[in-house]
């Protein structure tokens, strides 16, 4: 087997992992070597799904022993073609794809083949190739397999510019049962050591920085490697399980207050393996996978606490306005607010005011009164901030009723006049066009009755195998509170937020 | 045609000469670089005049009655512009400038002059009286710029003068961004030269605001960026860079060397990854384009259907 034909089996087996980023560290260039790496991280090429190619995204082998449910790449399934990279190969590969500015660094994930500690030492291997033999500069973001013992997670850290551990599911139920190789334990011990040894890291780093003792060092001694400058980030599975959106964002607003995570990925469930316990339908959740992410945004950057986003009584971010119209529409005594002397805090509750928009307001505001004209200057979306804002005294949205269900209707009209986004979700099916070819392979859309009940069956199963295993296993807890959770809708899936891996602090 | 004014001039003083303001229009053109048009600029301070338009010499479209005046390049005036502008204004002008400058805009020079002039204004415009830092202020009683007063006009971007300098800036800069993003190089050696090379078609003459960016990261192989648009090559020899315009030298190409093997499995196997990485289920054409315009495939690797596409172009030529 050739490189290109294990490239193609072992980038086809990592493509699910969502995360494919190359931001969080800037590193200049050195003379004589290759490579750096910006704070904005740089997307080489956009795959025709839209997702972006900035790291070569590989596996180094597919091989594996865990046999999760979801993966495409489990132990009992055996019509996946498997192969495994030579640390040699995969990182000439880098390198060659590096100076063809294809890629902005490489991102190694693994098959657990044998034991974690055996599939660490071979990423080690290859990435030992690419530091220090190589000398290369640019990005690196590692997979760091649950289980693998302290010691080479050290040693990856300091090879690698971002560590990431698969949360993959977002409670311990789920988890249990659909991936029942891993556990909460063997999921978050890892990431509070990497949590743990990236702040004594930087802690370090700072006090040998501030130079207050002089000590005869010495000269040009090597330099350790920083601890994963980049942070940390984690994935989950959304749309497999029958958790909300409440669990999920509450989930991820702790992982970043106590984990200090960089990232949280949501990626929405799609079919590769048939299982009786996952859904078997086609109708992937984007939507749902896009507003959590607008979700995600809001605690991030634009000062949102995760109970302003969602609540228990609705633990489902509504699919039709975008988290923080809703949350406007909720509030509507905040508004409006006048963005001539409002503070930026203010200025970023408001739709269609973005962090970029209300930072140029700022600017802008020191010089002159703003007004209709001076806002669409700027690059405000005037069109759905004008019923929030007054400029100079006057409100933008004169004309219309300041209601929230009038706002409601304005808010949630499609956008440019439904012209918007996938072609192949604007044709009708059956229906004839004479000039635009759709290209795109039909697809279900996410709340078609066939899919909620693929899912609903789905979510059965699982309640009924957790309500099994639970008790064959001994473990008592967990199969009273699914059995709780049996009665339960859906959509009211509230008491099983208690158990999941929310309690990480 | 001549006895005409006379004889008006002797009958009836009736009609009076225009008045020049309005009349005397005046065009700049300068050679298309930087330091060209700093230069216009600076002429534009010395010879008291305020041209309407200030354009590269093939690109100038004149209009009526107005009068053209061709100003040579002056190395010493641009920076002295420069200089002058950084101290004042700050360095995020400085760079709107100069990003400005490599736009293929129409009115970008004219947006560049108009911004300047606006911006050294507004210096005047200071109050030092009520400033409290006055005692201790290298720029008091107007000798020099004021440091509170440095990066104001650019930032006031609701003015006209200022936003369209600010929206150039903008669209130049994501040219150059695309371009970090998609060169693509192809490692070329024969006879003795060895040299990774990548052919660019930006909407703008970007070539020397990108050169620093993959000197720094590929600074370990000599490269050539070449521009097709506006016949402009970077060229790095391992030491520094340099510029070179093409324009009629059609044999260039010609003295490319051939595609390495070793070149021929790297596009191989990226177009295969490419190909195996994208998730049908997720099929989004629409939002690839968005990201990536289609103006830039014809140099993409992983957007031809065979490797052979990409061989430069003069051996189909003959």
């Amino acid at each position: 087997m050739n490189v290109i034909e294990k490239l193609e089996i072992l980038a086809d087996a990592a493509k699910y992992d969502v995360a494919c980023t190359s931001s969080g560290v800037q590193r200049a260039g050195k003379a004589g070597q290759l490579g750096a790496a910006t704070q904005a991280g740089c997307c080489h090429s956009f795959t025709p799904d839209g997702r972006c190619v900035t790291l070569l995204k590989v596996l180094m082998t597919n091989v594996c022993v865990y046999d999760c449910c979801y993966c495409v790449n489990r132990a009992s399934n055996a019509e996946a073609p498997r192969a495994a990279f030579t640390p040699r190969e995969l990182a000439d590969l880098t390198i060659g794809f590096y100076r063809r500015n294809y890629i902005e660094g490489l991102f190694l994930s693994s098959g657990v083949a044998g034991c974690p500690d055996r599939t660490t030492e071979l990423m080690i291997a290859a990435l030992r190739i690419l530091r220090e033999e190589y000398g290369f500069r640019g990005y690196i973001h590692t997979k760091a397999i649950p289980g693998t013992s302290v010691e080479l997670i050290d040693e990856l850290g300091r090879l690698s510019d971002r560590l990431s551990v698969n949360l993959e599911l977002p409670s311990r139920q789920s988890l249990g049962l659909l991936a029942p190789n891993k556990s909460r334990a063997s999921i978050l011990a890892p990431m509070r050591h990497i949590c743990d040894s990236i702040a004594d890291d930087a802690e370090s780093r700072s006090l040998a920085k501030k130079r207050t003792t002089v000590y005869l060092t010495k000269k040009n001694a090597r330099k350790a490697r920083a601890f994963a400058p980049a942070g940390q980030s984690t994935q989950m599975i959304v749309g497999a399980t029958p958790e909300s959106d409440y669990q999920i964002l509450n989930l991820s607003a702790a992982l970043y207050t106590h984990l200090s995570l960089k990232r949280v990925f949501f990626s929405a469930y799609l079919p590769v393996v048939a299982d009786p316990l996952l859904p078997a339908t086609d109708a992937v959740q984007l939507n749902r996978e896009h507003r959590l992410y607008q979700a995600d945004w809001l605690l991030r950057f634009y000062g949102f606490n995760v109970s302003e986003i969602i609540d228990e009584d609705n633990p489902f971010l509504a699919p039709d306005v975008d988290p923080k119209a809703n949350w406007a529409l909720n509030h509507l005594d905040f508004f409006p607010v006048e963005v001539n002397s409002a503070p930026l805090e203010a200025l970023l509750r408001v739709p269609g005011i973005g962090v970029r928009g209300a930072k140029l307001i700022c600017r802008a505001r020191r010089q002159s009164t703003l007004g209709e004209a001076e806002l669409r200057k700027l690059g405000i979306a005037y069109k759905r901030a004008r019923y929030f804002i007054t400029m100079n005294g006057a409100w933008g949205g004169s004309g219309i009723d300041f209601s929230r269900e009038a706002l409601h209707a304005r808010l949630s009209a499609p956008i440019d006049g439904g012209r918007h986004g996938r072609r192949a979700d604007r044709a009708p099916a059956g229906q004839m066009s004479l000039f635009e070819t759709v290209e795109a392979p039909p697809v279900l859309p996410e709340t078609s009755p066939d899919a909620a009940t693929a899912r609903e069956v789905a979510f059965a199963a699982q309640r009924r195998a957790l309500e099994t295993t639970g008790t064959a296993d001994g473990r008592q807890a967990i199969a009273t509170e699914a059995a709780s959770a049996t009665e339960r809708s859906i959509a009211d899936g509230r008491k099983t937020l208690d158990s999941p891996l929310l309690s990480v602090a | 045609m001549e006895h005409i004014p006379n004889a008006s001039a002797e009958d009836a003083p009736a009609t009076p000469s225009p008045p020049p303001d309005i009349y005397d229009e005046v065009a700049y053109a300068y050679d298309g670089s930087l330091e060209g048009l700093l230069s216009a600029v600076f002429a534009a301070y010395e010879r008291h005049e305020h041209p309407t338009d200030i354009a590269p010499e093939e690109r100038l479209q004149l209009r009526l009655g107005q009068r053209v005046s061709l100003i040579p390049t002056d190395q010493d005036r641009a920076l002295r512009v420069m200089g002058t502008l950084r101290r004042q204004c700050g360095r995020a002008a400085a760079l709107a400038v100069t990003r400005a400058a490599c736009s293929d805009e129409p009115g970008a020079g004219t947006a560049v002059y108009r911004f300047v002039r606006y911006a050294i204004d507004e210096q005047k415009h200071r109050a030092c009286e009520h400033c409290r830092k006055r005692a201790s202020c290298a720029g008091r009683g107007g000798m020099g710029p004021c440091p509170k007063q440095r990066g104001r006009a650019f930032s006031d971007i609701t003015h006209p003068a200022v936003e369209r300098l600010f929206r150039i800036s903008r669209s130049v800069g994501q040219e150059c961004e695309h371009m970090r993003q998609f060169v693509r190089f192809q490692h070329l050696a024969g006879e003795g030269a060895d040299v990774w090379f990548a052919r660019v078609n930006p909407k703008a003459s970007v070539v020397p605001l990108i050169m620093d960016h993959f000197v720094e990261r590929l600074g370990v192989q000599p490269f050539i960026i070449y521009d097709e648009v506006h016949h402009l090559a970077g060229v790095y020899d391992g030491g520094d860079w340099q510029l070179v315009n093409t324009e009629g030298a059609g044999d260039l190409e010609r003295a490319l060397p051939d595609r390495t093997a070793d070149e021929a499995l790297m596009s191989e196997a990226w177009r295969t990854f490419y190909k195996s990485v994208s998730i049908d289920a997720r099929y989004h054409p629409e939002l690839r384009r968005q990201f990536m315009p289609k103006r830039f495939w014809k140099n993409l690797t992983e957007l031809q259907e065979s490797p052979a596409a990409l061989r430069p172009r003069y051996a189909e030529r003959g």
